[in-house]
């Protein structure tokens, strides 16, 4: 991988300097055969925005199902806050902070937006049956402590008024407010968005935008994968290129743009 | 007429009601899964073999006659599925579903070896029709209908209290936000392969208890419980009942009109017109 700007050794970290939310080294994956990851190495930065940009099959969403513990990488290791959680469940990635939304917000279809943001509070003493049956006390304080929590959550991103709404009566923005919410209920170190602009109306895409932004100011390390050139822009600082399972570069987005080699990537060699 | 017509509707709902149980077998595999399972109809014969050994060499009665049929077939569900199917669902659920009439050849192959070809009866007491008003019913078939709408009661109360019950909505809904949440879908889906091959065993013996058992038993009925589960809208378990009691209805009344011999017709054309005006049938929620 090739770093514009000043340039150290991949995942040297300088004494003093705290781990980079979010470490990948060499992590490869293949379907049946064909190599989708094929050694990807990156670093994000705790408290940045990062993009993750590259053509259609630069293995982005496979990236993210395999760091956030739906896939199995190969080989490779994931490191999230220095820790090592290569190969670790999604909901345990969930409890040490990593948080994702999917490019396909469908939710539960028979779920309200409430319930949404309710199911994912970490550690519910109700689902367990015993502290269910026997600690009822504390899961309804636990479970009204939760629901304040979702208010607010709610409040945070304009969703009050469809808080009892089914998620299926929602615009495709709304349910990427929902999925972003869900996450937020999870007390997330890091949050990887997949497309959340796919088929939003660019008012509520602004919306989403400015909520992207003041998570930012919050101190949450946010990476997104999205295509929307216009919003990487205006978010990311640094965007990371990956091409054909691989990284390419990692740079600002005037950097990245303006590099032959993204250019190659997008649109092909030039004869 | 009105009599004819009387008769038609009680004989199609208690000829639904039996097919309302291997359709919810069915439907509730592809809600996990995502691919039709022929295979069901392997199933619902294994079922009521095992039922037919539990009563005819055991001497036992009904209850144990459905649980063993509901533990067998749902345990060579789910290792079949395990060893024949399982390894072919990554090429997707086209290619399920052929291997799924393979497994279901093998099987019924395996009966028929075990068991041989004739015709097997449950040792049950034979009981005289009872006339209500117009309608005529065999003791037997309300028994029937009374069996299988306990059985729909236990898995709606499965389904909608327990916590496996939930985790496998929730998978059926969505896989990977469940996984989010630490439920894991390969577990869900064994758990779904039993809980519905199991269903189709106890279809198989409720089919047995109308008339008689043979290694064609389910073969016999696996069109009209796809059928039944296309119309409710296939992964749907109330449209698995509603499709199989529309369809049983449907077919006796049309039974009125045109020769018996076209009876299968009616399932044919159900899933054809279902599946082009309204291709989610009739409580489903996403098209097939």
């Amino acid at each position: 991988m090739q770093r514009i700007g000043p340039t150290r050794p991949e995942g040297v970290i300088l004494a003093g300097q705290a781990p980079p939310a979010l470490r990948v080294d060499d992590l490869r994956r293949s379907f049946y055969g064909v190599s989708v990851l094929q050694g990807i190495s990156l670093s994000i930065a705790a408290g940045s925005i990062t993009g993750l940009i590259g053509p259609n099959g630069a293995g982005k969403s496979t990236f993210f199902n395999v760091i956030s513990g739906l896939l199995r990488p190969d080989q490779g290791r994931v490191s999230l806050g220095g820790r090592n959680v290569t190969g670790m469940s999604p909901d345990r990635l969930v409890g040490c902070g990593l948080v994702r939304t999917f490019q396909l917000a469908r939710g539960f279809p028979k779920l309200s937006v409430f319930q949404h943001l309710m199911l994912y509070a970490p550690r519910q003493p109700g689902e367990h049956m015993l502290a269910a049956i026997f600690g009822s006390r504390q899961a309804r304080a636990y479970e009204a402590e939760i629901a304040e929590r979702a208010w607010s959550v709610a409040r945070r991103l304009r969703l009050g008024h469809v808080l009892d709404n089914p998620i299926t009566s929602l615009s495709g923005g709304q349910k990427q407010l929902v999925a972003i919410g869900r996450a937020l209920m999870a007390s997330p170190q890091i949050i990887l968005l997949d497309e959340p602009m796919a088929g939003v109306n660019p008012t509520l895409g602004g919306q989403i935008a400015d909520h992207l932004l003041a998570l930012h100011e919050d101190g949450i390390t946010i990476c997104l994968i999205e295509h929307d050139m216009s919003l990487i822009k205006r978010l990311c600082d640094p965007v990371i290129v990956l091409a054909e399972g691989r990284t390419l570069m990692t740079g600002s987005f005037a950097e990245v743009v303006d590099d032959p080699r993204v250019q190659e990537a997008y649109l092909g060699t030039r004869h | 007429m009105l009599a004819e017509i009387a008769q038609a509707l009680a004989n199609g709902l208690l000829s639904g009601a039996l097919i309302a149980v291997p359709a919810i077998g069915f439907t509730t595999i592809f809600a996990v899964l995502r691919f039709p399972d022929f295979a069901v109809a392997s199933y619902a014969t294994v079922g009521a073999f095992a039922g037919w050994w539990v009563n005819v060499r055991l001497g036992m009665g009904v209850v144990p006659i459905l649980i063993a049929a509901f533990i067998v077939a749902g345990l060579v569900g789910l290792v079949a599925e395990h060893i024949a199917l399982r390894p072919l669902r990554g090429y997707g659920a086209l290619t399920v579903a052929i291997g799924s009439i393979a497994l279901n050849l093998v099987l019924e192959n395996l009966i028929r070896f075990i068991f041989g070809n004739d015709l097997h009866g449950y040792d049950l007491p034979l009981e005289q029709d009872l006339n209500v008003g117009p309608i005529r019913v065999g003791p037997q078939q309300i028994q029937n209908l009374g069996l299988a709408a306990a059985v729909l009661v236990l898995v709606f109360l499965f389904l909608r209290y327990s916590r496996f019950g939930r985790a496998m909505r929730a998978v059926a809904d969505n896989a990977d936000l469940s996984r989010l949440k630490g439920i894991d879908p390969g577990r869900i889906a064994g758990l779904a392969v039993l809980l519905g091959a199991g269903l189709a065993g106890v279809g198989g013996v409720l089919l047995g208890f109308d008339t008689s058992i043979d290694p064609l038993t389910g073969y016999r009925v696996v069109l009209a419980v796809f059928a039944a589960a296309v119309l409710g809208g296939l992964g749907s378990i109330p449209g698995a009942v509603a499709g199989a009691l529309a369809l049983g209805v449907a077919e006796e009344l049309a039974l009125l009109v045109v020769p018996a011999t076209y009876r299968s017709a009616i399932g044919f054309a159900a899933i054809l017109l279902m599946l082009t005006f309204r291709p989610r049938g009739l409580l489903g929620e996403r098209s097939v």
